[in-house]
C-alpha cells in the first residue's frame, strides 16, 4: 500500500464506524463499542506501520473538492514530521482511551451514541492532523467542535451538561469567527491556502507577513486550545464522561490549537509571536492558581490542562520568536520542537491522569469531590501506582517522569530567550507540583471520608490495561527521543538541549521546582486532609482563586444584560415598528383589499379555485385573441 | 372559425405532450414533472367521492413523480457535462402574438433549484399526506398546485411562464394559510397576500420592462441574453428596471425591511406550506436576480449594490439578533429564514462567480434545512401543544430520534461543515472579501448568531429537565414513519451535498462563468521563485505535485 492509501484508511475507518453506528447500531451498544474500538485499533496499527515501516516520510497530495470561478477548494494530505508526531499521539493515545471507554461505559444505556460520537471525533481529529490546506483544516476544526458538543452533552438530562455542551460549541465558534476571517484573508492575500506553498513562500519572504492575519488565525487557537480569554469552556466541559475528558479535553482536541500553531509557524510576525507567548504564559500561571482552589478532581485536572497548554503556546511563541530574530544557537525550530514534544508527553500523562481519575470516580460511585475520597491507595493499588506515575510525570521530577524530558527544554529555551516568561513558567512549574501533590495526598492517603470511598474497588482489566500502557509512556520511556519513529527524528533533534554547567543547573532547578511543590503540598495540606487548609485560613484568597478572575461572571453578565435585551428589543422593534406601524398603518389599503375579498367570499374552497381558474382562462383567451 | 382552429391547435399541443411526440424523452420529462402534480390536482378536484386512501395514493404519485424526474434530470445533466440549457422544449400556447410560448429547459443555475423543488416538494407532500387535517382532499389539491408551480418556475426559459408558475404556486399559499393556519392565520395571510402581491407586481413590471426594452417580442431568456449582450440597454433604463426587479423580488424574498410578512406568515402557516414556501418558492426572487436581473442589467446591478449590501446586513445582523430574542419556535425559524436570505443577497451583491455560486449553493441548502426545521417544529408542536420554547425541556428522553434530526437541522442551519449550507456560506464569505474586505466581519458574525439561537433552542426544547406536564403525557411518542421519511429525505440530501458539493457546483460553475466575472486570486508564490540553494534537508517524497518544494518540517 502506498502512504496515500494508508492515510486514507486511517482517516476513513473511524468515519465508517461512526456512520454504521448511527445507521444500524444505535440501540446495540455492545456492537457499537466493538466497532468503534476496532476502528481505533485499525487507525493505531496503520499509523504505527506508516510511521515505523513506511519508506516514504513526507507526502503532499490533494484533489479538487469545489471550484467556483477561480476559487478552488481542495482536500488532501500534507504529511510531514509534524503530522507524523501528531498522528502518533492521536492514534496511540486514542486507541487506549477507546479501550478504557469499553469498561467505563459498560453500563451506559446510550453507548451507541457515545461510541458513534467517539469515532466521529477520531475522524475529525485525524482530518486536522492530515489536512493539506487551511480550508480543509477549518472544516475538520469545526467538526471537532461538533463532536466535542455531542460528547460533552452525553448526559443531556443534566442541565449542567446541556449548558456546558452549548457553551463549548459557542465559545469555539467565537474563536472560529476570527479563524475563518484569517483564512480568507490569507487566501486573497497570498493566492493560496496550501500549507506547503505558504511555507515555501513565507519562510523565504518574511516581509510578506501581516500581523492582523496572524492575530485572526490566533483566534481559532484561543478557542480550540482554551487560552485566555476563551478558556471558559474547558472546565465546564468536564461534564462529559471521563474518557471523553481524557481524549478530547486533555490529550488531543485541545492540543490541536498548539499543533496548528506549529503547522503554520511561518505565518506569524514577531508581534504576533510576542502576543502568543504572553497569552500562553498568562494562561499557564492563571490556570495553575485556579487549580489550587478546586475540589472536583476532574476540574483540577482541567485547569492543569489549561496550564500545560499555556506552556506549549508560550514556548511556541518564545522559541519561534527567538528563531525569527536569529537570537540564538537553537535554530529556527526550537520552539516548534519544544511545544510538540511537550504536547506528546502531555498527551500521555494527562490522558493517564484523567483515566486514573475516571477509574477512581467509577469506583467511588461518581463521587468527584477529592475531600470525600481518601485512603484509596489500599483499595485501588494499580490505579494508585499509575496515577502516581502521572503525578511524577506532570510535576517534572528529574529523569523518571516523561514530563521532565519535555518541560526541561521548554524552561531552558525560555530562560535563554525571554526572562520574564521564564519566570512565569518556572513559577507555574512549582504550582503544578503543588496542586498535583495536593490532589495526590488527599485522594490516596488518610482515611476514607465517605461511604462510596470506603467501598471503592479496583477497576476491571479493560480500564487498568490502558492505564498501564499510558503509564509506561509517561515514564522516562516516553521521554526517550530515540524511541520515536525515524520520521520525526529530525524534528526532535531540534529540541533545545542544555550542556555542561547549564545542564546541571537545569536539572537542579527542575528537581527543585518539583520537590518544592510536592513536599510543600505534603507539609501544607497534610496527607488525607478532610478540608482545604487554604480555604480555612485564607478563605478570601481561596475564593478569589476559585473565581478564576471572574471571567464567567463577566461573560454571563454580557449575555444576560446586554446581548439578550438587545436581541429582544430588536425583536420587539421589528414586530412593533416595521410590522405594526409601517405595514398595518397602511390600513386603507388593507381595507380596500378587504372589501374586494368579501365580495368574492363565497365560503367554499371550490369557489376560490374556480374564481381563480375562471379569471385565468378569461385573460388567456383575451390575450390569445380567441374571441 | 379562427377560434376553433386555435382550440384544435391547443389540443394538438396537449396530445404532443401526452404522447411525447417530436421531443426527446428528457425534454418531455421536464414537462411531465410539471404536469403530473397539476393533473393529479385536477383529478382530485373533479372527483369528489374518492376514498381517503385513494386520494392519498394519487397524491403520493403527484409528489413522487416530479421528485424522481428531478433527480434523474440532475443525473443526466451532471453526467453529460452540459454547460448551457439542456432538455429544451417549446410547446405552443396560442399566445405567440406576444412572444409567449411554453419554453422549458434547465441550465446549471436552475438545475439545483429544480432539484430542490422536487425534493422539498416530496418531503412536504409526504408529511402532508400523513398528517391529520380537516378536508384532506382540498388540502392536497392546493399543495399539488403549489408543487406544479414550483417545478415550473425553475424549468421555464420563458419569462412569462416563469412568472406564471410563481403565481400558480403563490396563490394556494395564501389560501392554505388562511384556511388551515394556526393562531392569527387570517391577518397573517392577509398581510402576506398584500405584501407579496405588491412584490410580484413590481417584479412583473420589471420583467415587462425587459420584454419591451429588448423589442424582440419574445419572453425567451436565451434570445434576450444574446440580444442584450450585443445591445446593452441605456444606463437609465437599466437603473430603473433593476430597481423594480430588486425591490419586487426583494419583497418576495423578505429583504430587510420588507420582511415583516415572513415570520408571521410562517408562524401561522401549516407546516407543508411553510416548507414549500420558505424552502423553495421564496427562492423565486433570488433566482430571478441571478439568472435574469444581474446578467441582463449589469449596470443597474452595480448601481444598486451599495444599498443592497446595507439591506442584506440588516437581514443578517438585525434580524439575526431579533431571532435570538424569539421565544416562539416557529417564529424563530421564520426569522432565521429571513436572516439567511441576507447571505444570499450578499452573494448576489458580490457580482462574481464565487459570490453568486455561493448564493445558489446556499439557496439549495437553506431550502432543505429550513424545510426540515419547519417540519420538525410542527412535529414538536403536535406533541406538546405549544411553541413556547421556555415551556419545553428534556424532550430528548421521550423522542431521541426527533432530537437527533432537529439538532442536525440546527447545525446545518448554522453552517457546520458536512452540511451543504457550509459551502454556500463559505463561497459567499470568500466572494464578499474580494468585493469589500470589511464586510466579512458582519457576515461571518452571522454564523455565530445562527449557532447561538439554534443551540439555545435545541437546549431549551430537548435537553435538561422534563417539565411535569410532559412527563405525565404518555402519548408523546418519538417520530413516526410519516415524519421520519421526509426528514430523512431532506437530511440525506443536505449531507450528501455537504460531503460532495461538486454534485451541483460543477455545473453551476460552468454556467456562471458565462454570466459573471471570475475573481482569480493573484498567486503571490509565482512572483517569488524559491532559490534552490536555500532548501535544506530535502527529504525523499512521494509527491504528486512536482512544483512544490519539499517541506522543511
Amino acid at each position: 500500500m502506498s502512504l496515500t492509501q494508508i492515510l486514507l484508511v486511517i482517516l476513513l475507518a473511524p468515519l465508517a464506524s461512526a456512520l454504521l453506528t448511527i445507521v444500524f447500531f444505535r440501540r446495540k451498544g455492545s456492537v457499537a463499542s466493538v466497532l468503534s474500538v476496532g476502528a481505533a485499533g485499525i487507525v493505531m496499527l496503520f499509523s504505527l506501520y506508516a510511521l515505523y515501516f513506511s519508506e516514504v516520510k513526507t507526502l503532499h497530495v490533494s484533489c479538487n473538492w469545489l471550484s467556483l470561478g477561480g476559487l478552488s477548494i481542495s482536500m488532501g494530505f500534507h504529511f510531514n514530521q509534524l503530522s507524523a508526531l501528531m498522528l502518533l499521539v492521536v492514534s496511540f493515545v486514542g486507541f487506549w482511551i477507546h479501550l478504557f471507554s469499553m469498561g467505563y461505559m459498560a453500563d451506559d444505556e446510550a453507548r451507541g451514541r457515545y461510541f458513534g460520537g467517539l469515532s466521529f471525533f477520531m475522524f475529525s481529529m485525524l482530518g486536522i492532523v492530515l489536512a493539506d490546506n487551511l480550508f480543509m483544516l477549518f472544516i475538520f476544526w469545526e467538526l471537532v467542535g461538533f463532536s466535542s458538543y455531542l460528547l460533552i452533552g452525553h448526559y443531556f438530562e443534566k442541565n449542567s451538561a446541556a449548558e456546558a455542551a452549548k457553551k463549548a460549541f459557542l465559545v469555539n465558534r467565537v474563536g472560529d469567527f476570527g479563524f475563518l476571517i484569517g483564512i480568507i484573508w490569507c487566501y486573497w492575500h497570498y493566492g493560496t491556502v496550501d500549507l506547503a506553498e505558504l511555507e515555501s513562500l513565507l519562510f523565504l519572504n518574511p516581509n510578506l507577513l501581516i500581523t492582523g492575519m496572524g492575530l485572526c488565525l490566533l483566534c481559532g487557537v484561543l478557542g480550540k486550545s482554551a487560552q485566555m480569554p476563551l478558556h471558559v469552556w474547558l472546565p465546564d466541559a468536564m461534564e462529559g464522561p471521563t474518557p471523553v475528558s481524557a481524549l478530547i479535553h486533555a490529550a488531543t482536541m485541545v492540543a490541536a490549537g498548539v499543533y496548528f500553531l506549529c503547522r503554520v509557524y511561518f505565518i506569524f510576525t514577531q508581534d504576533v509571536l510576542m502576543v502568543i507567548a504572553w497569552v500562553g504564559a498568562i494562561t499557564a500561571i492563571f490556570a495553575a492558581f485556579s487549580a489550587l482552589a478546586q475540589n472536583d478532581i476532574k476540574r483540577i485536572l482541567a485547569f492543569s490542562t489549561l496550564s500545560q497548554l499555556g506552556y506549549m503556546v508560550a514556548i511556541f511563541g518564545v522559541g519561534t520568536q527567538a528563531g525569527v530574530a536569529e537570537m540564538l544557537e537553537f535554530g529556527f525550530y526550537a520552539g516548534v520542537a519544544a511545544a510538540m514534544f511537550h504536547l506528546t508527553t502531555h498527551a500521555f500523562f494527562k490522558a493517564l491522569l484523567f483515566l486514573g481519575s475516571g477509574s477512581i470516580i467509577n469506583a467511588c460511585h461518581h463521587e468527584q469531590d477529592i475531600f470525600k475520597m481518601g485512603g484509596l491507595y489500599r483499595r485501588m493499588p494499580w490505579t494508585f501506582l499509575f496515577f502516581t506515575i502521572g503525578v511524577i510525570a506532570i510535576s517534572g521530577v528529574p529523569w523518571i517522569g516523561a514530563g521532565f524530558w519535555s518541560k526541561d527544554p521548554i524552561l531552558y529555551l525560555a530562560l535563554k530567550s525571554n526572562a520574564p516568561i521564564y519566570g512565569i513558567l518556572a513559577f507555574s512549574a512549582i504550582l503544578t507540583a503543588l496542586y498535583m501533590g495536593r490532589l495526590w495526598f488527599i485522594v490516596f492517603f488518610g482515611e476514607a471520608k465517605s461511604e462510596s470511598a470506603e467501598n471503592a474497588k479496583e477497576s476491571s482489566i479493560f480500564m487498568v490495561l490502558p492505564l498501564a500502557v499510558l503509564g509506561l509512556g509517561s515514564t522516562f520511556i516516553g521521554g526517550m527521543v530515540q524511541l520515536y519513529p525515524a520520521g520525526v527524528q529530525q524534528l526532535l533533534e531540534k529540541l533545545p538541549e542544555a550542556h555542561g554547567a547549564d545542564h546541571t543547573l537545569m536539572v537542579a532547578l527542575s528537581a527543585g521546582f518539583s520537590i518544592l511543590g510536592l513536599v510543600g503540598a505534603m507539609l501544607y495540606y497534610k496527607p488525607g486532609a478532610s478540608e482545604d487548609r487554604l480555604n480555612k485560613f485564607a478563605p478570601r484568597l481561596f475564593a478569589f482563586l476559585k473565581a478564576r478572575l471572574y471571567f464567567d461572571e463577566i461573560y454571563g453578565w454580557y449575555i444576560e444584560k446586554i446581548q439578550q435585551p438587545v436581541a429582544e428589543l430588536l425583536g420587539f422593534f421589528d414586530q412593533l415598528f416595521i410590522s405594526g406601524l409601517m405595514v398595518r398603518g397602511t390600513a386603507g389599503l388593507t381595507g380596500l383589499v378587504g372589501i374586494f375579498v368579501r365580495a368574492t367570499h363565497v365560503g367554499s374552497l371550490h369557489g376560490y379555485v374556480y374564481w381563480f381558474f375562471g379569471g385565468l382562462l378569461l385573460f388567456w383567451a383575451l390575450a390569445a385573441g380567441w374571441f | 372559425m379562427e377560434f376553433y382552429h386555435t382550440i384544435a391547435e391547443a389540443l394538438e399541443g396537449i396530445l404532443d405532450i401526452v404522447l411525447f411526440r417530436g421531443k426527446a424523452l428528457n425534454a418531455s420529462l421536464l414537462l411531465v414533472s410539471i404536469d403530473i402534480p397539476l393533473l393529479v390536482a385536477f383529478v382530485l378536484l373533479a372527483a369528489g367521492g374518492l376514498s381517503k386512501k385513494f386520494v392519498r395514493i394519487l397524491a403520493v404519485a403527484g409528489f413522487v413523480a416530479p421528485a424522481l424526474i428531478s433527480v434523474w434530470l440532475w443525473y443526466v445533466y451532471f453526467v453529460g457535462h452540459y454547460s448551457d440549457y439542456a432538455f429544451a422544449s417549446d410547446t405552443p400556447t396560442g399566445l405567440e402574438n406576444f412572444g409567449i410560448s411554453l419554453k422549458l429547459g434547465l441550465n446549471g443555475i436552475s438545475l439545483p433549484l429544480y432539484l430542490l423543488a422536487g425534493i422539498v416538494g416530496l418531503a412536504a407532500g409526504i408529511y402532508a399526506i400523513n398528517s391529520k387535517v380537516d378536508r384532506l382532499r382540498q388540502y392536497l389539491i392546493l399543495l399539488l398546485f403549489m408543487q406544479g408551480g414550483l417545478m415550473g418556475i425553475f424549468a421555464s426559459i420563458d419569462l412569462f411562464f416563469y412568472y406564471f408558475f410563481h403565481e400558480i404556486a403563490l396563490i394556494p399559499t395564501f389560501i392554505m394559510i388562511a384556511v388551515w393556519g394556526g393562531r392569527g392565520r387570517r391577518s397573517a395571510a392577509m398581510e402576506m397576500a398584500i405584501y407579496l402581491t405588491l412584490g410580484a407586481l413590481l417584479s412583473l413590471i420589471g420583467l415587462l420592462a425587459l420584454y419591451s426594452g429588448s423589442g424582440l417580442n419574445s419572453f425567451d431568456i436565451i434570445s434576450m441574453r444574446e440580444y442584450f449582450s450585443e445591445n446593452p440597454l441605456s444606463e437609465i433604463f437599466q437603473d430603473n428596471a433593476y430597481a423594480l426587479l430588486l425591490f419586487g423580488f426583494g419583497i418576495l424574498v423578505s429583504l430587510w425591511p420588507f420582511h415583516s410578512w415572513a415570520p408571521r406568515a410562517y408562524g401561522a402557516a401549516p407546516a407543508p406550506v411553510a416548507m414549500m414556501h420558505a424552502g423553495v418558492l421564496k427562492k423565486f426572487g433570488l433566482y430571478g436576480l441571478i439568472q435574469i436581473g444581474a446578467p441582463l442589467l449589469p449596470f443597474g446591478a452595480s448601481q444598486w449594490t451599495g444599498l443592497l449590501i446595507w439591506l442584506a446586513l440588516g437581514n443578517i445582523i438585525l434580524i439575526g439578533l431579533a431571532t435570538v430574542g424569539q421565544r416562539d419556535l416557529k417564529q424563530m425559524i421564520g426569522y432565521s429564514s429571513v436572516m439567511h436570505m441576507g447571505y444570499a443577497f450578499l452573494g448576489i451583491a458580490c457580482f462574481s462567480v464565487i459570490g453568486v455560486g455561493g448564493a445558489v449553493l446556499l439557496m439549495f441548502a437553506h431550502g432543505l434545512s429550513v424545510a426540515l426545521l419547519f417540519m420538525l417544529a410542527d412535529c414538536i408542536y403536535r406533541r406538546t401543544g405549544t411553541c413556547e420554547m421556555h415551556e419545553m425541556g428534556g424532550l430528548c428522553r421521550k423522542m431521541p430520534v426527533l432530537t437527533c434530526f432537529f439538532a442536525m437541522g440546527v447545525f446545518a442551519n448554522a453552517g457546520l461543515p458536512g452540511f451543504a449550507n457550509f459551502w454556500g456560506e463559505l463561497g459567499i464569505f470568500i466572494g464578499i472579501w474580494k468585493f469589500q474586505p470589511w464586510l466579512i466581519v458582519p457576515a461571518v458574525a452571522g454564523i455565530l448568531i445562527s449557532a447561538l439561537y439554534g443551540l439555545r433552542a435545541a437546549r431549551n426544547i430537548f435537553f435538561g429537565d422534563l417539565p411535569k406536564a410532559f412527563d405525565e403525557k404518555t402519548e408523546m411518542g418519538d417520530i413516526r414513519f410519516g415524519e421520519r421519511l421526509p426528514a430523512l429525505v431532506l437530511l440525506t440530501t443536505l449531507i450528501l451535498i455537504g460531503f460532495w458539493p461538486r454534485a451541483i457546483s460543477d455545473t453551476l460553475d460552468n454556467n456562471l462563468t458565462a454570466l459573471y466575472p471570475s475573481n482569480n486570486p493573484t498567486l503571490v508564490i509565482e512572483e517569488y521563485p524559491i532559490p534552490q540553494d536555500l532548501i535544506f534537508d530535502p527529504l525523499e517524497s512521494e509527491k504528486l505535485d512536482e512544483n512544490l518544494p519539499p517541506s522543511r518540517l
